[in-house]
């Protein structure tokens, strides 16, 4: 009998384990492969009546610790349109506290933090937000995995803090092999699907699957973003410390190419 | 005509079935579709529309601009709830209050429900909530921050005041979302169509209704007001029109005293009601505000003819004792006045058809139709009726008044004798005082006229008591106003770009002439922005297929000088054409009706300071266009991006400026719109601008514009049919001019009045003219037809006026009196229009009464030489 109390413990806590592995796996898949990366993004926003606004920018990253997925330093700079050109974000992503950002506009000439309490505003006006280009940690999340696949975990992440955040909750797929998730969909306070978050296409990259294309919708503005990422590389040696506020107003050329 | 009545009334039964049956069958026609939607699909149900909108037609271009320009800057119709609390100092800002805001809130963007495969009510997102609105601020030491003005409800009074405090530095929110004062909070509830306004106002009723404080919630925009309209009209048409029927029906029953015989003018006008408001719904038309008045406007004409009969009957019957002959008689002398006051109230009606107006034409066609049905109804089925009365209940009718009548004593005679004996003498005794007197009349009241304000309001069509009225009053007092104007500005060219030598050379040759290729045009040529547009996405292609870093970085040089390109076609980044804006918002806030506005330079400027510490010196526009761009990126950095494009267009080729007046007259939107022509007109603008007004104020003004001209328009057509009517009538052109008299002056004393009064002149007042033109001109062919008649059988006008003024006269009285009096329930309306129509129905049938009793015997007796010796002339030979 205290077997088998003893087997029924162990087999939910299995679960629990597996649970907690695979959503930390997506989280590495998405956002921790390799010590550092770059991609050339270009943005196209289209709204509910089709108009379309496209935006260039590269993105630079670096990871604090090389084993562990813990902080990350994220440099953007916008390269097109013309007038949005140098338009500079740089990102200190913290796991234990809230994300410091800078940002830089050259038509001001100004560097200025910004507050990052509320990550879950929208990304320079498109679909994404912050929180989507950084990556929502996985701690802020309870987390059940409510269907396995052929080639899918399906997860529901609720987050433990519902105050922060506009979703009750949101279903990822995550893809077997590869740990990306290929999609995910957030639920408003009445459980109805209002975002749509899906990987369109997936390229292995210097061994790394990496996502070069992907989507997002908004159900209820009816307006969707799509982000193609280019040129994407692995694992560069950034030789001067660029992410650091300095190199905001005079952005590394060496690496935005 | 003669041979109608007959046959009516040889066939009584006859006739009586097959207009049962009629009516059973128009019942039947409009009842089945309407209780069972589904059973067929080519029978219409009923269908109610309180949207003034309609008073346009839907291909009118102020509509579809309106409507491209709604779906371009993703503006919906909107609802305001209005918060207030005016027992606390800190107004709606405490805990207790704002805990309830916000649940409030919560509630209403949640507010949907499916219907056919749609959703329809709130439109969650676009809700504007102190919950749901962005405060942007300064955090610490030059940190900018981004954060809900009210993620959560507050927990103590300081918290409270801080978000008033925050909001009211935010020019987008103070007097928009909170009151100048800091005490008043609105939210802006965006419903997906404006006929799901009722119920989403019911809705935010319930929910309100759970709170327990003290403050005070109004609800209240335009769509709550039409949709509210909408329900108070079927009250009035099931109350305040049978109540109407009723007085007539007492009345009547005071002068004849027969119900058997009254029964039958009451008949005919509830079957002309039944079988034109049949008509119009098996018709498919909708029941529109002007519509539902088809009922109150049929009435009285339908009841006028009837009256007269009866009125004729009661004086005649008596001596005769014969029932059949009496109608017979009575008929015989009726009917050709009673066919040409019908046709001449159809033709006044019909020419409505020629208004630009949807609904006003249908107006004017349906009591057109209505008029006719009841004068085939009143020669037909009121004799045949009559004559099948038995003896015995027809015995006492009349006999009280003919007994008197015997008598010939001055002191039995009735007060209505008196007044009609002592009228005829006057007029023809004073007949020039008269004239006189009728001309100064005229000339006073062209002065008011002259005075007479065009306006119209559709709150106002609800009593000053009416909650939607006090709603509105306490939030336009409170906010800077609730009735929104869209004003958007546009280049008025389209822009066309040139790439210079200089920059021609800036591009790599290759490239430059693959560009050149792709577009099949040199780039030196004039460039609109499809070219650019093809330039760019050829540029992105090659661009992204390139592998070798060098001729990507001339990929990306080319996508520069292409992308600046763009930027001259993207004018409403220009500092300099924002500042015209900024003054453009200055001069309407001058304008005096203006209490706020809204547009992009106030976005601009907001960022701007917070990205400079929040110092009130940086409320102020960049000096570059890329500037003026990164602050606008900034601030869709926040939580609603889509904010900005209810301002500008993604391609900042056109603007939109939310102007805020505190006033939904017609008569303010015009002082507004002369004031932009003004300014357009006298103010250098850095390029050419062209400027485009819409939304639901803006509508209201041009239909009125256009409701006023055609009714003009119509009115002048109709005088001018009715006069060759009456020419024709009469054989006479002096007949027929004159005929025209009190109707002419009927009209020029009440508009003259209306003018004095202050009044405005709106829908219900502008489609009054019409119906005096009907009414008025009745009671002079009556008069007139009859006087010629009667002076047939006499030596002198004198003498022949003195019998005028006996039946004849006593039927226009008492047709006066008995519509007069009998539309007086309608001044107990809930609504101001059927209060307007009710009140001068009344005061132009007894002007019209009047003018004819008084003033026609005047002038006939100026002109009787004239008048009568021609018509002898013209007999003899």
């Amino acid at each position: 009998m205290l077997a088998s109390i003893g087997g029924m413990f162990s087999s939910s806590a299995n679960e629990a384990i597996q649970v907690q592995e695979i959503v930390a796996k997506a989280s590495h898949a998405s956002y921790y492969q390799g010590k550092s990366g770059r991609a050339k993004v270009q943005m196209t926003i289209e709204d509910k009546q089709k108009n379309q606004r496209i935006k260039k920018f590269t993105i630079l990253r670096e990871d604090i610790k090389n084993d562990v997925d813990e902080g990350q330093k994220f440099y953007i700079y916008f390269t097109y349109p013309s007038d949005e050109r140098g338009t500079s974000f740089l990102v200190w992503k913290h796991l234990s506290k809230a994300d410091d950002r800078w940002l830089y506009l050259p038509g001001l000439d100004l560097v200025k933090p910004i507050a990052a309490s509320d990550e879950r505003s929208s990304f320079v006006g498109s679909d994404f937000l912050y929180e989507d280009v950084s990556g929502r940690i996985p701690s802020e999340d309870q987390h059940e995995l409510v269907k396995t696949t052929d080639n899918f975990y399906v997860v529901q992440s609720t987050p433990i803090d519902a105050s922060k955040v506009e979703f009750s909750s949101y279903k990822s797929w995550i893809h077997k092999q590869s740990f990306l998730p290929v999609k995910s969909e957030f639920y408003d306070k009445n459980g109805k699907a209002y975002r749509v978050y899906e990987a369109t296409k997936v390229e292995t990259i210097a061994s790394y699957p990496t996502v070069v294309e992907s989507k997002m919708t908004n159900l209820v503005q009816g307006s969707h973003t799509l982000l193609k990422y280019m040129d994407v590389k692995y694992d560069i040696e950034f030789k001067e410390n660029i992410f650091t506020e300095k190199y905001v107003r005079t952005p590394p050329r060496a690496y935005l190419k | 005509m003669n041979k109608m009545t007959n046959w009516a009334m040889a066939h009584s039964r006859l006739l009586f079935s097959l207009i049962g049956f009629t009516v059973f069958l128009v019942i039947g026609l409009v009842a089945i579709p309407s209780l069972f939607p589904t059973s067929s699909s080519y029978l219409h149900a009923v269908k109610i529309d309180t949207d003034p909108e309609n008073m346009l037609s839907s291909n009118e271009p102020v509509r579809i601009f309106h409507n491209e320009m709604k779906q371009k800057f993703g503006l919906y119709d909107m609802l305001v709830v209005g918060i207030t609390n005016p027992s606390n100092p800190q107004g709606v800002f405490t805990v207790d209050v704002l805990n309830n805001i916000y649940d409030l809130t919560q509630s209403i963007q949640n507010m949907q429900w499916e219907e056919d495969g749609k959703t329809l009510g709130v439109v969650g997102v676009d809700v504007l909530a102190p919950s749901t609105v962005d405060n942007i601020e300064q955090e610490g030491v030059g940190t900018v921050r981004f954060e809900w003005l009210m993620d959560h409800a507050p927990s103590s009074e300081k918290e409270a005041q801080v978000i008033a405090h925050k909001a009211s530095r935010i020019p987008f929110l103070k007097d928009t979302l909170i009151s100048g004062d800091q005490k008043a909070l609105a939210i802006y509830v965006p419903i997906t169509s404006k006929n799901v306004s009722y119920e989403v106002a019911q809705k935010i009723q319930e929910k309100i209704s759970t709170f327990q404080g003290k403050e005070n919630y109004h609800i209240t925009g335009l769509p709550v007001a039409q949709d509210q309209f909408g329900v108070e009209m079927f009250k009035q048409m099931a109350l305040s029109a049978p109540l109407a029927m009723l007085l007539i029906f007492l009345l009547m029953w005071f002068f004849f005293k027969n119900v058997g015989l009254i029964i039958a003018p009451m008949i005919v006008a509830m079957i002309s009601v039944i079988l034109t408001m049949g008509a119009l719904v098996i018709s498919g038309q909708t029941i529109h505000i002007m519509s539902s008045m088809i009922p109150i406007f049929i009435m009285p004409i339908a009841v006028l003819d009837a009256v007269h009969i009866l009125s004729d009957f009661f004086d005649r019957y008596p001596k005769t004792k014969q029932c059949h002959l009496t109608v017979k008689e009575v008929m015989r002398d009726l009917n050709s006045p009673m066919l040409f006051t019908s046709l001449t109230t159809a033709a006044g009606f019909l020419s409505l058809a020629f208004t630009p107006i949807p609904p006003v034409q249908v107006f004017g066609i349906f009591v057109a139709s209505g008029v006719l049905i009841a004068w085939l109804l009143t020669v037909t089925m009121v004799p045949a009726y009559i004559s099948l009365l038995p003896q015995k209940s027809l015995d006492a009718f009349g006999k009280k008044h003919c007994e008197i009548e015997e008598e010939k004593s001055t002191e039995h005679k009735s007060w209505m004798d008196k007044v009609l004996t002592w009228t005829g003498k006057f007029s023809y005794q004073k007949a020039k005082g008269i004239i006189i007197g009728t001309f100064i009349l005229i000339g006073i009241s062209a002065l008011g006229i002259s005075k007479i304000q065009i306006n119209d309001n559709p709150v106002k069509w609800f009593e000053k008591s009416h909650p939607i009225r006090v709603s509105d009053q306490v939030l336009n007092d409170a906010f800077a106003g609730t009735y929104m104007a869209y004003l958007t500005l546009s280049p008025k060219e389209n822009i066309q770009v040139q790439f210079s030598t200089s920059e021609l050379e800036s591009f790599d040759p290759k490239i430059l002439s693959q560009l050149q290729n792709h577009l099949s045009k040199t780039l030196d040529q004039k460039l609109d922005l499809g070219d650019m547009k093809k330039l760019e996405d050829y540029i992105f292609e090659r661009q992204d297929s390139e592998v070798d870093d060098e001729t990507w970085e001339k990929w990306d040089e080319a996508a520069q000088s292409v992308s600046k390109k763009i930027q001259e076609f993207q004018i409403f980044k220009r500092p300099d054409v924002l500042h015209f804006i900024e003054r453009l918002q200055e001069y309407v806030l001058q304008s005096g009706v203006v209490g706020k506005s809204n547009a992009l330079p106030d976005v601009v400027k907001t960022v701007h300071r917070e990205l400079f510490l929040g110092k009130d010196e940086a409320y102020k526009i960049p000096d570059t266009a890329p500037a003026v761009s990164q602050v606008l990126v900034t601030y869709q950095g926040g939580h609603r991006p889509q904010d900005l494009w209810h301002f500008v267009t993604p391609s900042f080729d056109q603007t939109n400026l939310w102007i805020q007046l505190n006033s939904g007259d017609n008569r303010d939107m015009q002082s507004l719109i002369d004031a932009v022509d003004e300014f357009m007109k006298s103010e250098q603008a850095p390029l050419s601008l062209s400027h485009k007004w819409f939304g639901l104020t803006y509508i209201n003004v041009i239909w009125q514009q256009k409701m006023v001209k055609g009714m003009m328009e119509s009115f002048g057509g109709s005088f001018f049919i009715v006069l060759f009517m009456m020419i024709f009538l009469f054989r006479s052109l002096w007949w027929g001019l004159l005929s025209m008299v009190p109707l002419t002056v009927s009209i020029a004393f009440i508009y003259g009045f209306i003018g004095f009064i202050g009044k405005d002149y709106d829908m219900p007042v502008a489609v009054l003219s019409s119906l005096s033109l009907g009414l008025a001109v009745d009671y002079a062919i009556h008069f007139l037809a009859r006087s010629r008649e009667i002076k047939s059988k006499h030596e002198t006008w004198k003498e022949a006026l003195e019998e005028v003024f006996q039946e004849p006269g006593r039927a226009i009285v008492r047709n006066v009196i008995v519509i007069g009096v009998g539309f007086t329930p309608l001044l107990f309306a809930p609504l101001v229009p059927y209060q307007t129509v009710g009140f001068f129905i009344s005061a132009i049938l007894l002007l019209a009464g009047v003018a004819s009793l008084v003033i026609l015997p005047a002038m006939i007796t100026l002109g009787q030489n004239y008048l009568f010796r021609s018509k002898l002339e013209r007999n003899k030979s």
